[in-house]
């Protein structure tokens, strides 16, 4: 189908060009997402269909046609926008509000006729906000008068809808009513360009996501094609695991450090035995902390090996539920022999990664016990608890708060 | 609109219209000599008729009902002003006579005064004078108050202000050089509808017809512009050309009251803010709703110029000043909200 909103080589901006030669297509029935980093032009590009930013050079066409070209009532026939919020100071019924949004499609001396009503009623019930008609718009809350908004952005009856971050003032519920109500205009034809403030919800609610950053437009393709971990930290300066939501199974992002946050490297080795996210929490404030972290053996796909991942630490891969092997224990065995410090967390121990504890038993650097294990995660008849017993028989220090690692950590080198 | 609102606005309308209809009777009724109300309705239903008047009846109708109907309509002019300006500036506070307006068409019409006297010619060019310098006041001053595109509300209330001092004293300036026109011209800009008659009525009838019929086409656009300029143009208004039809219009009318009566002040600015208190912010209502506010409140003004200290007579910008002060401070002490 041929795109209902197009740039073509567009340069948008104010005074000056804040996005160059931006390409993007949005076809009926299609929510296209942009998604960046603040202040990246997302909002001008999107200002710039209604000739709130200046275009100035290429082209953005509606239906096929030059957007700037359209009469201001022709455009609000075709082009809906919901903004972040729209300042509700005055004392308008909410139904007056919303049949506002029909103001494109009345003639200048008529009033609103029974068709239009009809639209007014319908927009309002599929926003839920029938029950407020009668309410003063300036007595509701944000939440009330976002979906209002939207109500009236429908009203117009338009084939495209610009969404500015139209949900950032919104709590969960409202959030994802906007969104699904947006979802079934598009799933009814609709064309949506979004820009969206959170990843998750992009990835939701898009076919396509684009990003926009350094004043560019980049491909738009799937969420799982755009939302990846290089993705975000070359974007956002952010290191995240990427997930699937178990319920919906679109990508999620699970933010797991600034890379500003990170101290400069202090020249101390720490070896981390953990495993499914015992060791998430300990290795961020590590790796935070400045220290060279290098983790033992973790099966893929396990939590501390996403983490791990996202974190640049070092360590022994395992088919999921595979035994260790002779070299995975020489290379575990390597990693604790390097290490200044070795850290250990009350992991659940089995026959595959009881290794792990094993090579720590083996080696003379100084340990940290993070946590008290419980007798239900141990999996090795005993082994673990006898080996963790040893460890603190053999004088290693606890750690019973994680957030506290790094100074555990540092006093286990100073002794 | 719905069926309830519709029964509403005409129900307010009719109210308004039947009170002003009372008004005007009663102001005529009063002066010097006294005419009963019915002896008011009997001269002016002759006087319709093409039939032959007695005395009193003359003074009703040649004296008495062209300054109660020319003070009906510039209370007409003066409250439409207020409400496109208050709605334009998105600013309740907004008025012809705080924006500088009055003084623009008070200096043009001055000028014009001083260069052509009083008569028949001045009926066209004083007007004239006066809606110029009430344009290039109120575009000045809406550039002076707009920074990068965004007009700032203290912003143009201080623009205003300047302008109009600054107008003002290029009128004195301009009266004392012309020493000779000052007292007649002082005694007019002091806000007095001594000298009116049925030309200045129509005069003034014809430039608030015109005044008044554009922006009634433009009320849904009034409303939506109260979101803002970049919602208004989202939902399909052509806002600078909104802008450009109402300043016009407003402009119109403004230098049409100031032509006859001067500068009197508040009646632009306390008619359309009570109006909207009570009626909410709907222009198809709160537009006609406020210049009928507006003629009621004029009427009875110059009714209490006239009879209060009779013989002598109290310049009607006085009374307006003094009864819309004290009212305006207690809307702004009722309504903390900052509703528009």
């Amino acid at each position: 189908m041929s795109p209902a909103l197009r740039y073509d080589g567009a340069t948008v901006g104010y005074e000056r060009a804040v996005v160059r030669d931006a390409t993007l297509e949005v076809a009926p029935g299609e929510v296209v997402g942009l998604i960046g980093p603040n202040g990246a032009g997302k909002t001008t590009l999107v200002r710039a269909v209604t000739g709130e930013a200046r275009l100035l050079a290429g082209s953005v066409s509606v239906a096929g046609r030059a957007a700037d070209s359209y009469r201001r009532t022709e455009l609000a026939r075709l082009v809906g926008v919901l903004p972040q919020a729209v300042p509700a100071t005055f004392a308008f019924t909410a139904r007056q509000f919303v049949e506002m949004g029909r103001h494109a499609r009345l003639s200048r001396f008529g009033g609103l006729g029974a068709a239009d009503r009809a639209v007014v009623e319908r927009c309002m019930a599929l926003t839920d906000t029938g029950g407020l008609a009668h309410e003063p718009v300036d007595t509701l809350s944000g939440g009330d008068v976002q979906r209002l908004t939207l109500a009236q952005a429908l009203a117009q009856e338009p084939s495209v809808l610009l969404l500015d971050e139209p949900t950032s003032h919104l709590d969960l519920n409202h959030r994802l009513q906007v969104l699904d109500v947006v979802r079934e205009m598009a799933d009814e034809g609709m064309a949506v360009l979004a820009v969206f403030h959170d990843l998750d919800m992009a990835a939701r609610y898009s076919d396509r996501l684009a990003v926009v950053s350094d004043g560019a437009v980049g491909v738009a393709a799937t969420p799982e094609e755009i939302l990846t971990a290089t993705m975000l930290s070359d974007v956002f300066g952010v290191r995240a695991v990427i997930g699937a939501d178990p319920v919906t199974g679109a990508v999620q992002v699970m933010p797991v450090v600034r890379m500003r946050e990170r101290r400069a490297p202090r020249g101390i080795r720490v070896a981390l035995v953990s495993g499914s996210g015992s060791g998430a929490a300990v290795m961020r404030r590590l790796a935070i902390a400045g220290f060279e972290v290098e983790a033992g053996a973790l099966a893929r796909g396990d939590t501390d090996a996403a983490v791990a991942e996202s974190l640049d630490v070092a360590f022994v891969p395992l088919v999921p539920y595979g035994a260790m092997t002779s070299s995975d224990t020489a290379a575990v065995d390597a990693a604790v022999g390097r290490a200044d410090v070795v850290v250990v967390c009350a992991t659940p121990f089995g026959p595959a990664n009881i290794g792990n504890l094993s090579a720590v038993a083996r080696s003379s650097a100084p340990v940290v016990l993070v946590g008290e294990p419980r007798p239900e995660d141990d999996f090795t008849q005993g082994d673990a608890a006898r080996l963790w017993a040893a460890l603190k028989a053999g004088g290693a220090a606890t750690c019973t708060d994680p957030r506290g690692i790094d100074r555990c950590v540092e006093e286990a080198v100073r002794r | 609109m719905t069926d309830t609102r519709r029964g509403r606005t005409i129900a307010v309308l009719a109210g308004l219209i039947a009170a002003l209809g009372v008004a005007c009777i009663v102001a005529t009724s009063f002066g010097a000599v006294q005419v009963a109300p019915g002896e008011v309705v009997k001269a002016i239903s002759r006087a319709l008729r093409g039939l032959t008047l007695t005395a009193d009846q003359a003074v009703v109708v040649d004296l008495r009902m062209p300054r109660v109907v020319v003070a009906a309509l510039v209370g007409a002019c003066l409250a439409g002003a207020g409400v496109l300006y208050q709605a334009l500036f998105r600013n309740a506070l907004a008025d012809p006579y705080i924006l500088g307006v009055s003084s623009g068409a008070g200096l043009g019409a001055s000028l014009a005064l001083v260069f052509t006297g009083m008569g028949v010619i001045s009926l066209v060019i004083v007007p004239a004078a006066a809606f110029a310098g009430a344009t290039i006041t109120i575009v000045v001053v809406a550039a002076i108050a707009t920074r990068r595109g965004v007009m700032d509300t203290l912003s143009l209330l201080l623009a205003g202000v300047a302008v109009s001092y600054s107008l003002s004293a290029v009128t004195s300036f301009v009266l004392v050089v012309r020493r000779e026109q000052m007292s007649r011209i002082v005694f007019w800009m002091m806000g007095g509808l001594q000298t009116s008659s049925w030309g200045q009525a129509a005069m003034v009838g014809g430039m608030l017809a015109v005044g008044l019929c554009v922006p009634a086409l433009f009320s849904r656009e009034l409303n939506i512009v109260l979101l803002g300029d970049s919602r208004a143009g989202e939902l399909g208004v052509d806002v600078e050309r909104f802008k450009r039809v109402i300043l016009v219009a407003a402009s119109l009318m403004v230098s049409a009251a100031v032509s006859v009566s001067g500068l009197i002040g508040f009646v632009g600015l306390m008619t359309p803010h009570m109006a909207r208190l009570v009626l909410g912010p709907d222009h198809r209502l709160l537009l006609p709703a406020s210049v009928l506010s507006g003629a009621i409140v004029m009427v009875l003004a110059d009714l209490v110029a006239r009879v209060a200290l009779a013989p002598v007579e109290i310049p009607v910008g006085i009374i307006t000043a003094l009864a819309g002060g004290p009212v305006f401070v207690w809307l702004l002490v009722r309504a903390r909200r900052g509703r528009l």
